[in-house]
C-alpha cells in the first residue's frame, strides 16, 4: 500500500491576530507531482514551512513522510528537501563546497556525499562551474544549484516554494524541463508552490489557496469541468471571486 | 549531536575567514595599532611607570581584545547568515538546535584562538615578555575559555539582535564597555564600586585576567598581575560560554522570523 506523503489535518497557523492558514485538510499521494496554487499572501509559504516543521502549528496536525512534523521534526527534515523562495546559498563559497557543507550537515559520510555531488552536478548542468563562487552565477545556475543541494540526501519529499521567482523567461524554461526530468526519474513526491497558472497546469493535482483556505482541490481538468471554464486562472476567479493577480499598474 | 554537522559549520567559518582578506588584516594589524598609539598615550599617565613598562602592561589586555574581535565577530556572523538566507538552510537540516549553537561557537572559538595566538607570538617579542612554558600554556588556556566564552556570548547576541543596523549598537553598548571594564587597559581594582561590580559581569575581564596570572606573574606583587582568583576566572569564563551555548540553542530554536516578517508585508 502507498501511505500519503503529506497529511494535513486542520492544520493552521496564527501569527498574532493574523491567521495566516486558518484549515488546511489535504493529502498528497507518494510520487504526486502536486501543485499549491495562489496569489502571494494566500499561505503557501507559511504552509511549507509547517510541513517542514520550521514553524510550530497553531493548530491541527500534519505528517509528512509518515512522520509527526511537531514530535519527529529531525526525521521530517530528514525525509524532505526543501527549496526556499530566496535563494540560501553560501556566496563566499563554491559550487562544490556549497554541496560538501550541505553533506555534512545532512550526516553524508564522504564516501557517499562525493559521488553524488558529482552526479548532481552532472544533472544540473553544474560540472563546469563547480570551482566558481556562488556570487559568480546568474540567477538559474543558483536556482538550479538550490535544488541540487535540495536533492542531495535523496528526500523522498521535494517542497519547491515559488522556484521560479526572480528568474527569466528562458531559466525559467530550463529549470522546468529539469524538474521533469528529475521527477521522470527518480519518482519522487513533489510539492510545488506557485502563483503562475502555468507552472499549476502540469501537476498531477492542484490546490488552489486563497487567504489562508482551500478553495478548490483536483486534478487541473478536473477544477476546470467543475468550474465549467477552460483556464486555471479563471477555475481561480469563479472559487474565490476574485482574479489571482493583481492587474499589473502598467 | 552530529559530530559531521559540527565539522561541517567549522569548517564553512575557517573558508569564509581566510577569504575576507580585510578582516584577517584588520584583526592582525589593530592590536598593534592600539599598542603604538594608546600605548604612547596611556604611557603618559600611567603611574606604574617605575614598575612595568605600560605597553608590557597592556600586552595580555591587547590579546584579550584580539580574542574579542575574533570570536564575539565570528558568532555574530550569524546575523548575516541570517541576512543572507544561509541559516534558514541550516535551520531545515536534519540537526537540533543545539548542534547549530555549538557548530558555531566552536568556529569563533577556533578562529579567536588562532588570531590571538598568531598576534601573541609577535606581540610577546615586541614588548619582551618572556612568560616561560607554564606562563605560556597557561595563556594558551586563557585564550581558547576566552574565544569559547565570547563566541557563545556574540551568537546569543546574534540570535537577539534582528539586523545589521543593530550590529553598531553591538559595537558601542558591547564591545567598547566590555573592553573598558576588563582591565585590559588600566587595573580594574582602583574603579568604584559601582564599576568594579560591573566587571564581574563581564567575561572578558575573565580573560584578560587569567591572560595576566600567566602573562605577569612577576608583576602580581607590585599589582599588576592577575586581580581575581585562577579558579574565579576560569569558573566565570566557563560559566559564561555554557550558559551563553544553551541560551543561544533555545533562541535559534525560535526562527519564526521569516514568515512572519512575509506576512507582515502583505498587510
Amino acid at each position: 500500500m502507498t501511505a500519503a506523503a503529506i497529511e494535513a489535518r486542520g492544520l493552521g497557523k496564527d501569527f498574532g491576530s493574523i491567521r495566516a492558514l486558518d484549515h488546511l485538510d489535504l493529502e498528497v499521494r507518494e510520487g504526486e507531482f502536486f501543485g499549491f496554487l495562489g496569489p502571494n499572501g494566500a499561505g503557501k509559504t507559511t504552509t511549507v514551512h509547517l510541513l517542514a516543521t520550521l514553524l510550530r502549528p497553531t493548530r491541527g496536525a500534519a505528517r509528512v513522510a509518515g512522520y509527526d512534523v511537531v514530535r519527529d521534526d529531525l526525521q521530517t527534515r530528514r525525509s524532505i528537501g526543501l527549496v526556499f523562495q530566496e535563494t540560501t546559498l553560501d556566496r563566499d563559497l563554491t559550487v562544490e563546497e556549497n554541496l560538501r557543507f550541505a553533506a555534512r550537515l545532512w550526516n553524508l559520510p564522504g564516501r557517499v556525499a562525493a559521488p553524488r555531488i558529482a552526479e548532481l552536478l552532472g544533472q544540473f548542468g553544474l560540472l563546469e562551474r563547480r570551482r566558481d563562487r556562488v556570487r559568480a552565477l546568474a540567477g538559474g545556475m543558483r536556482r538550479a544549484l538550490d535544488i541540487a543541494r535540495g536533492m542531495l540526501h535523496e528526500p523522498r519529499v521535494l517542497f519547491l516554494d515559488e522556484p521560479t521567482a526572480g528568474l527569466d523567461p528562458r531559466a525559467r524554461r530550463s529549470l522546468w524541463e529539469l524538474l521533469q526530468r528529475l521527477r521522470a526519474a527518480s519518482g519522487l513526491t513533489v510539492f510545488l508552490t506557485t502563483h503562475y497558472v502555468e507552472e499549476a497546469e502540469p501537476c498531477d493535482r492542484v490546490a488552489v489557496l486563497d487567504r489562508g483556505r482551500l478553495a478548490a482541490l483536483g486534478t487541473p481538468a478536473e477544477l476546470k469541468r467543475a468550474a465549467g471554464v477552460q483556464s486555471l486562472e479563471d477555475v481561480f476567479l469563479a472559487r474565490t471571486g476574485h482574479p489571482l493577480a493583481e492587474p499589473s499598474a502598467a | 549531536m552530529s559530530r559531521r554537522a559540527v565539522c561541517g559549520i567549522v569548517a564553512r567559518e575557517l573558508i569564509r575567514f581566510q577569504r575576507q582578506r580585510g578582516r584577517v588584516l584588520a584583526s592582525l594589524v589593530r592590536p598593534f595599532v592600539w599598542l603604538i598609539f594608546a600605548g604612547a598615550g596611556f604611557a603618559t599617565v600611567f603611574t606604574g611607570a617605575g614598575e612595568i613598562d605600560y605597553r608590557r602592561y597592556m600586552a595580555p589586555g591587547l590579546l584579550g581584545m584580539v580574542v574579542m574581535f575574533g570570536s564575539l565577530l565570528a558568532a555574530l556572523s550569524t546575523v548575516t547568515d541570517r541576512d543572507a538566507g544561509v541559516l534558514r538552510m541550516v535551520l531545515v537540516a536534519p540537526i537540533r538546535r543545539s548542534t547549530i549553537a555549538l557548530g558555531k561557537t566552536l568556529g569563533a572559538t577556533l578562529l579567536g584562538t588562532t588570531q590571538a595566538v598568531m598576534v601573541g607570538t609577535i606581540l610577546l617579542s615586541l614588548v619582551r615578555l618572556w612568560p616561560g612554558p607554564a606562563g605560556l600554556l597557561l595563556a594558551f588556556v586563557a585564550i581558547v575559555l576566552s574565544s569559547l566564552a565570547l563566541g557563545a556570548l556574540g551568537l546569543l547576541l546574534a540570535a537577539t539582535i534582528r539586523s545589521i543596523e543593530n550590529f553598531a549598537g553591538v559595537m558601542n553598548f558591547v564591545v567598547f564597555p566590555m573592553l573598558f571594564l576588563s582591565g585590559a587597559l588600566y587595573p580594574v581594582r582602583r574603579l568604584g564600586p559601582a564599576l568594579h561590580a560591573v566587571v564581574y559581569l563581564n567575561p572578558l575581564a575573565y580573560g584578560v585576567d587569567l591572560l595576566k596570572h600567566a602573562l605577569l606573574a612577576g608583576w602580581t606583587s607590585a599589582g599588576y598581575g592577575g586581580e581575581m582568583p585562577v579558579a574565579l576566572d576560569v569558573a566565570g569564563l566557563a560559566a559564561f560560554a555554557v550558559a551563553g551555548l544553551l541560551a543561544a540553542a533555545r533562541l535559534l530554536g525560535r526562527e519564526e522570523g521569516v514568515t512572519r516578517a512575509a506576512f507582515r508585508e502583505r498587510d
